[in-house]
């Protein structure tokens, strides 16, 4: 095994990249040994259905029904099947997002600490509607349920990194700091 | 293995009953007549007991179990009907209605709807919610059946039949929660010879049949036993009919037949047989002209042209008649000497349901080929062959005489036609008499396997069309060849005395769900 992973993280690794090629080939190389280390802690292929869409949408940023179909193949599925499970978990895209994904909690606790100003202040910044991504193809501004860190309300997540107590007023700085 | 003999005991309701281990509570309580409400349960499928809506109180349980899944313990005691019961039921539906369109005015289902009946059970004619409902809308999911996703109350019935029953696992469950809709990989349409089942099995108005939309209120149509005449399987079916029409039909439940399910070309079938121009009149021949007459004048005309003894009678009957008339047409034939008669079998690709491979769409896509070889009638390729030089007498019955060559019958000393539609070479007939569809008249039909099968009358004939053997037997009454049969019963009576495979059948033992054949001697399966 190329990277040394235990089976039981290869599929958790974060993947840091910004630009993620949509047709960037899957399971191939590097990809084709996580696989393997994947399908290797379960009794039965269909089990690991999430971690392999988990590092399928790592690849390709997003779950394309190319992308299902294959993964539908190698686990021996139905594709309405494997698109039924991506559908369920809102962690897989199944749109294209931007090059930077940003989910902001209004759950009950961001909520009621202001999480709406969050959410129209990244709106009005990135010029776009929820869900959709902004013209230069740069943000994507989701609502999402819980990101785990409810004492440090609003909480938002861009890619993989989180960020804690953020106020309406710091969505431009927030923004600046990716670029 | 000797655990599947055990019976168990259980009450119900405060009724005491044993049944078999493995049974579920739901299924036991049927037995004592408790109907327990369901939307995901049902009998042909697997229980997800997702639908929440079979809780039942258990004595000793902590909580309310879902009967669907529940297996009976011995010494168990249920009431399906407590408050504890009613409350988590009405809990259910009133989460189901959340952001239901209520749209029942305008629903296919209304009337025939579980979300209706079970909303009115438990009361709730006001909802809580003030928060604007989720709208979704409407999607087709086949060429023929639309999807409304407001309406769905995800229960996955048609998840399951497409994955259980038709072993074409097209269908899932998109997105979760209130944002749940069904729909394909692609959200493309898809295709199977099973798919209208999937609207059966919906037990609200979400996945409902384009052929029926808007057609009718559930309420307003009658209902009639009857067979398909699609192919020669036989499924038992419902007809569903309006002033005088078929609007669809359903499966009816035969475990030896069809099971719940009954394929789409069938319902096409049943719902387009009788369409298009009819026979309204008997007519006789005088000169040139086909003339309309009255019953008296045809019979008197029939057994007249008889009694001039034309010669020995050949036939071409259609493989859609019932065994009645296919019968008294051969005792017809034996009085004038039968030169034997043929039918032809159009037939198309076969199609199985994989979940229940007794059901097939079989090749032979007519009704009762089995009961016209039965009868002494010979399957044919070329039906027009023998018939064409003949020159005795002639039979048509039923068949629509499409693809006869021309002068067809112009040969015969008496051409006689009976049945539904005059086409161009039925126009040379001496007699032409207007006969009955299937759903116009009682009757059998015999399947592939050799299984007899009752239909009921569900329309009227249109103007003075009769079924063939009230007409035949009526006629045979004057030639002095047996007695008048009154109903469809005692013309089988006679037919199950002459045919040795069907010895020991009649009316009553077929019931509404057939008998006979296999394994026969009668093999009654009573229904």
């Amino acid at each position: 095994m190329s990277d040394g992973l235990h089976p039981a993280v290869v599929s958790a690794q974060p993947s840091q990249r910004d630009e993620k090629n949509p047709d960037a080939p899957l399971f191939e190389g590097e990809y084709q040994d996580r696989l393997e280390k994947i399908l290797s802690r379960y009794p039965f292929k269909r089990a690991a259905l999430l971690p392999v869409l988990n590092m399928a949408q790592q690849v390709r940023g997003w779950i394309s029904p190319d992308t299902i179909k294959r993964v539908a193949e190698i686990l021996e599925l139905s594709p309405a099947y494997v698109r039924s499970v991506a559908s369920f978990y809102t962690m897989f895209q199944l749109r294209p997002a931007g090059k930077y994904l940003i989910q902001v909690c209004t759950g009950i606790g961001c909520d009621l600490c202001g999480a709406e100003d969050v959410v129209e202040g990244l709106l009005k910044a990135t010029g776009t509607r929820i869900g959709e991504t902004s013209a230069d193809g740069k943000y994507t501004v989701v609502e999402v349920e819980c990101l785990a860190g409810c004492g440090f309300p609003t909480m938002v997540q861009i890619n993989d990194r989180m960020y804690e107590n953020v106020k309406a007023e710091d969505v431009e700085g927030l923004l600046k700091e990716l670029d | 293995m000797n655990d599947e003999k055990k019976l168990l005991n259980v009450t119900i309701d405060g009724v005491e009953l044993e049944v078999p281990a493995g049974t579920t509570i739901l299924a036991a309580a049927e037995r004592v007549g408790a109907v327990i409400p369901r939307y995901c349960y049902h009998p042909g499928l697997s229980a997800p007991a997702v639908c929440r809506m079979c809780l039942v109180e258990v004595e000793g349980a902590p909580k309310p179990l879902a009967s669907c899944v529940q297996p009976v313990q011995d010494d168990m005691v249920v009431h399906t009907n407590t408050a504890q019961a009613r409350k988590a039921r009405r809990a259910a539906v009133e989460f189901l209605l959340m952001n239901h369109p209520l749209d029942c005015p305008i629903c296919d289902a209304a009337g025939q709807c579980e979300l209706q009946d079970y909303a009115f059970e438990t009361g709730q004619l006001k909802t809580r919610y003030v928060e604007p409902k989720l709208v979704m809308g409407r999607d087709k999911v086949t060429p023929e059946i639309v999807y409304f996703a407001d309406r769905c109350i995800l229960c996955t019935r048609c998840v399951r039949f497409m994955d259980e029953i038709a072993k074409d696992p097209v269908l899932v469950v998109i997105n979760r929660g209130q944002r749940g809709y069904i729909d394909t990989m692609t959200g493309e349409l898809f295709e199977n010879p099973f798919s209208i089942n999937i609207v059966d099995v919906c037990p609200v108005g979400a996945l409902v049949n384009e052929d029926f939309l808007f057609k009718a209120r559930a309420w307003d149509l009658d209902q009639t036993a009857s067979i398909c005449p699609g192919c020669s399987q036989g499924c038992n079916v419902s007809l569903g009919t309006k002033e005088e029409r078929i609007v669809r039909a359903k499966p009816r439940f035969n475990p030896e037949v069809n099971s719940y399910w009954m394929c789409d070309h069938g319902r096409k079938t049943v719902i387009n047989w009788g369409a298009g121009a009819r026979i309204e009149v008997p007519m006789a021949r005088d000169g040139d002209e086909l003339k309309p007459v009255d019953w008296p004048q045809a019979l008197d005309a029939l057994s007249e042209a008889i009694g001039n003894e034309p010669g020995r009678a050949r036939a071409i009957v259609s493989a859609g008649a019932s065994n009645e008339s296919l019968f008294t047409l051969r005792r017809l034939m034996e009085e004038l000497g039968s030169d034997g008669g043929v039918f032809r079998v159009p037939t198309g690709p076969e199609a199985e349901l994989p979940g229940f491979p007794k059901l097939k769409l079989r090749r032979d896509r007519v009704p009762n080929a089995k009961g016209a070889e039965l009868l002494g009638f010979q399957r044919s390729d070329a039906v027009f062959d023998s018939a064409q030089g003949h020159r005795g007498a002639l039979f048509v019955l039923e068949d629509t005489l499409e693809g006869a060559p021309d002068g067809f019958g112009t040969n015969a000393e008496l051409f006689v036609y009976i049945g539904t539609r005059l086409n161009p070479a039925a126009r040379s007939a001496d007699i032409v008499l207007p006969s009955t569809t299937f759903a116009e008249m009682a009757g059998t039909f015999t399947n592939f396997e050799g299984r007899v099968q009752r239909f009921e009358q569900a329309l009227r004939g249109p103007g003075l069309a009769r079924p063939w053997w009230l007409t035949g037997s009526a006629l045979l009454e004057r030639l002095g060849a047996g007695g008048r049969y009154r109903t469809a019963a005692e013309v089988f009576a006679a037919l199950a005395s002459e045919v040795s495979e069907y010895e020991g059948l009649n009316y009553e033992v077929l019931g509404l769900k057939g008998a006979g054949a296999p394994g026969s001697s009668a093999a009654a399966t009573a229904g």
